[in-house]
């Protein structure tokens, strides 16, 4: 399995869920605190670095706010 | 044509463009702020009309003065602002100018949250202000819907010389959704004949919602009665989704139209005889149409983003011919499917028991759960 992580444009989120939903990692959730426009966004859960850079989020998010970074993965020798 | 992604608040932007606005004035106002933001960048470009405004009561009187010029005039908020515009709604009314309003609903009361409600119903459809009128209500529950009404929109207000009040949620104004574009119009530039142009070679106009004399204002009023009852006659909007052989009726509009038409398909996928009927014009609200359906059902549903302010509509076309009951969510909370079709499926078990099921209240009966 690759390692991967997102990073989130937060101020795009308008906290649909949708990619709460669709991560079959479950490391997104929503956070306590509101973005600039008065949502709770979108937030990595990375204590367990099991995001695999996937990209099914930035797949299903109506609003972009997904960059998607994945660990090559390395060829044998 | 082609479709593209908008988002909901964008796209009633681009039809109020395309359909040929002249001057937009606004203030901003979550969950409808990017309406504002796209005519901020969209007017200038076309050498119209954009003005962010000190306030929605300073909006409201700016549209309240464009639209006496014979302009195309519009403004867009959420339901707080659209209470403070209530003044010069009626001011607009009582002086029969033509102007387009968007309101992206949010929950309330007071400041209440930004999240979709519905709670606007009763404010946009008695009459949104003091005195005798009601503005055209029009209830979008797609993206392309917005889009469509909102460009048909001005049309209507310049035939009746009315408000035309595009009621859209927090859920549409966020949305993104593929949607095909109307042609641009090009901007009429004759004005209508009760417009105030100018007097060059022509005599004094005035308006004025202002009559002191008791027998004039009613005359005034009179007038406008018969206006509204020619809306109310032709202006009925309505969708009927498999309702032609449906047992029991979902009564939904906007957003929860939409929801409650998976839930109707769920039901029917349960051996349950399920219909949707979604206004589409909240006022006139299509009485005919659920007048004659209600001739075929069992039972009705109303299901809003309230605490239940359509379903005193339903309720007075139902005049108890059938039950009627009534599912609400409210502070935001979107109704889901499957609680529509469980209640759907509530409704057609208590029905075989031949216990009925009343028409009790669910916000009481989920007081009592909580």
């Amino acid at each position: 399995m690759t390692k991967g992580t997102v990073s989130i444009q937060t101020d795009r989120c308008k906290g649909c869920g949708l990619c709460i939903q669709a991560c079959p990692q479950h490391v997104l959730t929503l956070a306590d605190t509101l973005n600039a426009r008065g949502y709770h966004h979108v937030q990595l859960d990375e204590r367990d670095g099991h995001c695999t850079g996937c990209g099914i989020c930035a797949i299903v998010c109506p609003d972009v706010a997904f960059t998607v970074y994945r660990e090559p993965l390395r060829r044998a020798a | 044509m082609t479709r593209e992604l908008w988002k909901g608040n964008e796209a009633l932007a681009e039809a109020a463009v395309r359909a040929g606005v002249d001057a937009f004035f606004g203030y901003p106002i979550t969950p409808q702020t990017e309406l504002l933001e796209y005519m901020a960048r969209r007017m200038p470009e076309l050498g119209r009309t954009f003005l962010q405004a000190e306030s929605e009561i300073g909006a409201i009187n700016m549209v309240y003065g464009a639209a006496c010029a014979g302009v195309r005039a519009m403004t867009s908020s959420s339901s707080p602002g659209i209470s403070l515009m209530q003044e010069g709604l009626s001011y607009i009314a009582g002086s029969e100018v033509p102007c387009v309003l968007v309101d992206i609903m949010r929950g309330g009361p007071g400041l209440g949250n930004i999240q979709p409600g519905q709670g606007d119903y009763f404010q946009v459809t008695r009459s949104a202000g003091h005195g005798d009128f009601h503005p055209i209500v029009l209830a979008p529950s797609t993206v392309q819907e917005a889009v469509d009404l909102t460009y048909l929109s001005f049309d209507l207000a310049f035939r009746y010389r009315t408000i035309v009040i595009i009621a859209g949620d927090g859920a549409l104004g966020q949305m993104m959704e593929p949607v095909e574009m109307p042609p641009m119009r090009e901007p009429t530039v004759d004005r209508p004949d009760w417009a105030l142009s100018g007097t060059a070679g022509r005599a004094p106009r005035i308006i004025t919602s202002l009559y002191l004399d008791a027998e004039e204002l009613e005359r005034t009023n009179l007038r406008l009665q018969e206006k509204l009852h020619a809306i109310h006659t032709t202006e009925q909007n309505w969708e009927s989704y498999q309702t032609e052989d449906a047992e029991w009726l979902v009564v939904a509009f906007g957003t929860v139209g939409r929801i409650a038409k998976s839930a109707v398909r769920a039901a029917r996928g349960a051996g349950i005889r399920a219909g949707l009927f979604r206004p589409i014009s909240l006022w006139p609200y299509p009485e005919a149409a659920l007048d004659e359906l209600i001739e075929r059902v069992q039972g009705v549903l109303v299901v809003e983003m309230n605490a239940g302010q359509m379903l005193e509509d339903v309720r007075a076309i139902v005049q108890g011919r059938v039950p009627v009951r009534f599912l609400g969510r409210m502070g935001g909370v979107i109704p889901l499917p499957d609680e529509i079709s469980a209640e759907l499926a509530h409704m057609a078990r208590m029905h075989q028991r031949g216990n009925g099921f009343g028409s009790q209240h669910r916000a009481a009966e989920r007081s009592k759960i909580l």
